[in-house]
């Protein structure tokens, strides 16, 4: 009389053997990894330096100077690249903060306040250095599909020059 | 899923090739990682989705889990826990690369190779690419009951034991 013999890859077997292969590869790999003349630490002793590359900005962008009435319009949404310190100590009356990051692209929150703000021109003014943050931010934002945006030239210095205010 | 269907015979021819081309993405993809897992902790660590103390550790694990899934893959045995392994390490694979377009990084998935994000940038075709895989790996954990290789060889002489 022949044996009924149970297939080899029933799934409590399966499952198991998975959960078996697992330990055993953790065993064998920490071992060569202890071995190892290159091998690493088990736990890191600082935190990775993660570089990633500077966000797209290949987007078009229009110039605007700080003289520009354009600015005091309704219907133009004002942006502040600047770092939140800089935004705090001073402003254009009505402009929204949205740092501008050279590692980091633009956060989806802040991309979603800027596109349903119903603002017929987005103006962005940085902190005027070369590159400027301004310029770099406005054409993110214009990548990303947010149309009519500008940059004031300049940036915030050129603005407080032009409204007669000392420059920080 | 019918059992007629699933009794279909050339289910194991085709899951054999389904098997010796994961077995061969799953060796090739290991290969970086075992060579240098400095390299690979940092592209763990660039996903940004496991803590710190994680990070060195699956650097040094998975590489194996992998190599040895593609082994016992290539030669049928244990063929469906391998498989599982591998459906299990795409799923998460999957969900990391979801959670870092979500996060919109900008960088390689570290699949082959550490490079740069220039040269290999994840996408939604890098997800569509896994979930392929996934879907292999699925077919041979479900339809591939007498997998071609070690595990029918052992199977047919138990069976014929008296």
């Amino acid at each position: 009389m022949r044996r009924v013999s149970r297939a080899p890859d029933a799934w409590p077997r399966a499952l198991l053997d998975a959960a078996l292969i697992t330990a055993g590869c953790a065993l064998v790999a920490l071992g060569v990894n202890a071995l190892r003349a290159d091998g690493i630490p088990l736990v890191a002793a600082q935190a990775y330096e993660i570089l990633v590359p500077c966000p797209e900005t290949s987007g078009e962008v229009d110039t605007v100077a700080p003289t520009d009435p354009a600015l005091g319009a309704s219907t133009t949404l004002l942006v502040d690249a600047r770092a939140p310190e800089a935004y705090a100590a001073w402003h254009l009356p009505g402009a929204r903060s949205v740092p501008y990051d050279y590692l980091e692209p633009v956060c989806s929150v802040r991309l979603r306040e800027v596109a349903s703000s119903g603002a017929q021109r987005v103006v962005v003014y940085g902190d005027g250095e070369d590159p400027d943050s301004g310029e770099q931010l406005g054409r993110e934002l214009s990548g990303k599909g947010i149309r009519n945006v500008g940059f004031v030239v300049g940036g915030a210095p050129a603005l407080r020059v032009a409204r007669g205010e000392e420059a920080p | 899923m019918s059992e007629r269907l699933l009794a279909w015979r050339g289910h194991a021819w085709l899951a054999l090739a389904a098997r010796v081309y994961l077995a061969v993405v799953f060796i090739a993809a290991c290969w970086h990682k075992l060579l240098d897992p400095a390299m690979f902790a940092l592209d763990i660590a660039t996903y940004q989705i496991l803590p710190l103390a994680l990070v060195n550790g699956l650097a040094i694990v998975l590489p194996w889990v992998e190599l040895v899934a593609g082994v016992l893959l290539l030669v049928g045995w244990r063929t469906r826990a391998a498989a599982t392994l591998v459906a299990g390490m795409m799923v998460v694979f999957i969900i990391a690369i979801l959670l870092a377009l979500r996060a919109g990084l900008n960088m390689s998935c570290g699949c082959f190779a550490s490079q740069g994000a220039v040269e290999d940038p994840i996408s939604g075709l890098t997800v569509l690419r896994d979930l392929g895989w996934l879907a292999l790996a699925v077919y041979v954990m479900i339809v591939d009951r007498r997998p071609l290789g070690v595990d029918r060889w052992w199977w047919r002489r138990r069976a014929a034991e008296p």
